[in-house]
């Protein structure tokens, strides 16, 4: 039988580990991660796009002349080894920075977490077919005034190893299912997208009904939307569009990026950062969390930890070296590339449901998208200023949709600001996940 | 480079069991990235992407296997999966006979970035670095990054064509931070070209560059939050086309346009812009960042015009919604790498010079909002809603430019603002940028001469 193709990239990696010894370059590090995925699009019952991937790529580390240089190829070949430990040796001389992420031995225990299920691979791609035609068949027949424009169907897996000179020699394997439909609906001269997202370990995760329905209903409650005047107003921030802000200011609680000037939370560990209703939590052991993983890019432990503990920083994220650098043990967030991310980073939920949220607010703004976060929203100064939609809500009711108005304000004074958190925690396609929020006032910019 | 032998015998096993159309996309990249922060090289790595994508048309099915596995078996192999997925079985077994297919280079590459002594790649880091930080002693921060990408292509498609090419692209980016202790702002310039090293000598200047980055962190330290509401609004220059390519330049696109998912669907020939407008989309012009030779379906790229005097004239299509439409491909077919099926995309994209004096324009403007650097922004192509930042803006009071004001960002539909504008200047400039979409993050210029909104809505505190 042949020879698969991660076999072929492994034995290719253990090569590298030896050429960069002979070279001179120790210790040394080699990660390999391979990709798979498989994925159809299906409008209208017709069967648009089937796409069928696998990917790998190594990324060679190593000490050269006492800095560490990196370089990597998803190409196995002669060719590639030369280009590996030339590029690890001109990248060790060209960096300036006496800082850099080290290559260490194992730590002494690792967590436990799963996030593979056996499951996804015995589904078929006939299967994976049906389902998006059911979703896609449901939007049809849903509503005179709804066009399907896409659903989707995928799974993905991937396969993270590090391996090194000093005794580390780590695999994680994860996977999982999404599906999700995207539709227009039309009254009038009125326009709205609708766009739903589940995703999982196994079809009953995947449900088509749901997907199809909360997709419609997320086009339909937009149709025949007004305007905003503009001014301040009390806002309650939905799940979604809040994990979306969360996601684009996650940055903030990098030491890496508060080391380097970049985030405006150095050095405020132990002070209040947020109302005393938020609890942040990094966990990458959350079972069958979409981000979860017992070590980290360098090799390192992971643990969950609170970010921020009842409003208080409690610490930042780190990798070895910012930890090194602050004092602290690393808290395993190390992320490739000198970088630090969370794993699956979350508000910790309350008991309030979203009804009893406006019902709390009374008058104001249910805020349920916001868009053009890589433009409108700046991780360093906190600010945003963003396109959004959403319902006016009096008396704890909602009254109407609203768009085309902006939203603005602070990441900092929201984290501030938070009056109460919802129950409703809600992964979206992403391990950066929240509960909805009510904020005291935000600016809107409107008619 | 795969063989034209390898190619014809992967692409007759593609088709093995039917489908119309078979295509290899073969990718063997270079690319380096450095970057300087705190005044010290921080990060250099130079990687090699490689791998390639199989495309089959069933019917008016895309079924799309990439890997990076490109032995002849690994190759063999891609072709089978797609050709499992093939339901339209009319015409199997055809042979696949190549004849391959040369284009004249006009974007002729001098000096690749990694033929250039590394110590002299750092050399442009650390003169942008050093303009930068001489601006003001506020500026507490400075990032600044070379990024390059030779990337070496093969097409090939059942059809006979057998091309290839490489693509050269270089960019310098920069980013300051101001600070004056409580808050900070940042400013950024990132020019780009489809070019070598020669870049340096012959259109960027880095230390210009981490100037104009500082600059604007500095007068936003100092701007006080824009008053939100309609007005209308001075767009610069340069990056300021990014207000085309989101307002309309995504729905001229066939992706949104075939599937009627947008707002200009059917409206070839209409006026859908104000007569002052008329909008190119140009891959041609030599050692732009948006430019190519050939797209990635091997189709020769063109100068195409999208709008002449307010006048829809031409959508951007791809190879398949081309057939979808019964229209001919504009070699607009691009992607980011093999690991993406192509799709309709933007290449340099503005808008004209006009006839508008540009002093003229803010002084008859009333109050009002002079953006004179935007930020990046993003649309839904099926509204026509956009959105996007104004990275330096400053208050216009009575026709003319007084304070910077920070936090602006600016809202509205494609179709109207389209029809609101009453002036454009007589000098087109353009900015560099990523594009992102289905097809993954492509380099795209924008463009315009400074042109006037009459109205729209400025967001902001």
């Amino acid at each position: 039988m042949e020879k698969s193709f991660d076999l072929q990239m492994n034995e290719f990696a253990a090569k590298a580990l030896d050429a960069a010894q002979a070279a001179g370059i120790s210790p040394a590090e080699a990660t390999v991660a391979l990709s798979e995925s498989f994925s159809v699009r299906v409008r209208a019952q017709k069967l648009e796009d089937y796409k069928v991937s696998d990917r790998i790529q190594l990324t060679l580390r190593g000490r050269w002349q006492g800095r560490i240089g990196t370089a990597s190829t998803q190409a196995m070949d002669e060719e590639s080894l030369a280009l590996l430990i030339q590029g690890v040796k001109e990248s060790a001389e060209l960096i300036e920075n006496d800082e850099q992420d080290d290559i260490l031995p194992p730590d002494a225990q690792y967590g436990a977490v799963c996030n593979y299920s056996d499951v996804i691979d015995t589904i078929s791609a006939e299967d994976k077919i049906a389902l998006a035609m059911c979703i896609d068949e449901r939007l049809c027949a849903a509503d005179a005034r709804i066009s399907p424009d896409a659903t989707v169907v995928s799974t993905a897996s991937e396969v993270f190893s590090i391996k090194n000179t000093l005794g580390l020699d780590l695999s994680h394997s994860s996977n999982l299912i999404y599906a999700y439909a995207s539709c227009l609906a039309r009254e009038g001269e009125a326009a709205a997208t609708g766009f739903k997202l589940l995703w999982g370990y196994a079809l009953e995760d995947v449900s088509p009904f749901d997907v199809a329905d909360g997709c419609v209903k997320d086009a339909v409650e937009k149709l025949g939307a007004g305007r905003l005047q503009s001014g301040a107003r009390c806002v309650v921030i939905r799940s979604n569009a809040m994990a979306d802000l969360l996601s684009t200011f996650s940055g903030v609680f990098s030491a890496d990026n508060a080391q380097k000037g970049l985030s405006l939370l150095a050095g405020k560990e132990g002070t209040a950062i947020a109302s005393p209703a938020v609890t942040l939590t990094d966990d990458p052991l959350m079972p069958w969390g979409m981000g979860s993983c017992p070590f980290d890019r360098e090799g390192a432990a992971t643990m969950t930890k609170n970010v921020i503990d009842g409003g208080v920083l409690h610490t930042l994220l780190h990798n070895r070296r910012t930890a090194a650098k602050a004092g602290v043990a690393t808290t395993g967030n190390a992320a490739g590339a000198g970088r630090v991310a969370p794993s699956n980073l979350y508000i910790q939920p309350g008991q309030a449901t979203l009804q009893d949220l406006l019902a709390h607010m009374g008058d104001g703004l249910l805020l349920t998208e916001v868009s053009g976060l890589h433009a409108g929203a700046n991780p360093i100064s906190g600010d945003f200023s963003l396109l959004a939609r959403g319902f006016e809500v009096v008396d704890g009711e909602i009254q109407r949709a609203v768009e085309q108005f902006t939203v603005a304000g602070n990441f900092f004074a929201l984290l501030q600001d938070i009056e109460a958190v919802g129950s409703d925690l809600l992964f979206e396609g992403s391990p950066i996940g929240s509960p909805s929020v009510a904020v005291k006032k935000l600016n809107i910019a409107g008619e | 480079m795969l063989s034209s032998a390898l190619c014809s015998r992967v692409l007759a096993r593609a088709l093995r069991g039917g489908g119309t159309f078979a295509e290899i996309f073969y990718e063997d990249t270079r690319a380096f990235g450095m970057t300087l922060r705190s005044g010290k090289i921080e990060n250099a790595a130079v990687s090699r992407p490689r791998g390639a994508g199989i495309r089959i048309y069933d019917g008016l099915r895309s079924i799309y296997v990439y890997t990076c596995d490109v032995t002849q078996q690994g190759l063999l192999r891609a072709a089978d999966r797609a050709a499992a997925a093939v339901t339209d079985t009319k015409g199997t077994g055809r042979d696949v006979i190549l004849h391959e297919k040369t284009f004249e280079n006009i974007h002729p590459v001098k000096t690749p970035v990694l033929s250039v002594d590394a110590q002299r790649r750092a050399d442009v880091l650390r003169a942008a670095d050093g303009a930068a930080r001489t601006v003001s002693p506020r500026i507490t921060q400075v990032t600044c990054g070379l990024l390059a990408r030779e990337q070496h292509v093969l097409i090939a498609n059942s059809e006979g064509l057998y091309t290839g090419d490489t693509r050269t692209y270089t960019r310098l980016t920069c980013s300051a931070i101001a600070s004056d202790g409580a808050e900070n702002q940042t400013g950024t310039d990132s020019p780009g070209a489809l070019m070598g090293f020669e870049l340096f000598e012959s259109r960027i200047d880095p230390e210009k560059s981490g100037r104009k980055a500082a600059k604007t962190a500095v007068t936003m330290l100092d701007a006080p939050y824009v008053q939100a509401g309609e007005m209308p609004v001075v767009i610069a220059g340069g990056f300021g086309g990014v207000i085309f390519h989101e307002a309309c330049g995504h729905s001229l696109e066939a992706t949104s346009v075939e599937p009627g998912m947008s707002e200009f669907a059917g409206k070839l020939g209409k006026q859908i812009a104000a007569p002052c407008v008329t909008a190119i989309d140009d891959g041609t012009m030599p050692g732009e960042w948006g430019s190519e030779n050939i797209d990635d379906e091997g189709t020769p790229t063109t100068r195409l015009v999208l709008i002449e005097n307010g006048v829809l004239k031409n959508y951007m299509i791809d190879r398949l919604n081309g057939l979808k439409m019964g229209m001919a491909p504009t070699g607009s077919g691009r992607r980011e790498s093999y690991a993406y099926a192509p799709t309709s995309r933007m290449r340099n994209t503005f808008i004209a010079a006009g006839q508008d004096d540009e002093d003229e324009m803010i002084r008859t403007m009333g109050d009002g909002l002079y953006a004179a650097q935007m930020g990046g922004g993003s649309v839904n192509p099926a509204t026509g809603e956009f959105n996007f930042a104004v990275q330096e803006g400053y208050l216009v009071r009575d026709g003319r430019i007084t304070t910077p004001v920070r936090g602006a960002s600016l809202i509205g539909r494609g179709s109207e603002i389209l029809m609101r504008i009453d002036r454009v200047g007589k000098e087109m400039t353009m900015g560099q940028g990523m594009c992102g979409s289905l097809s993954g993050s492509v380099p795209t210029n924008v463009g315009q001469p400074t042109i006037r909104v009459s109205r729209l809505t400025v967001g902001g505190k």
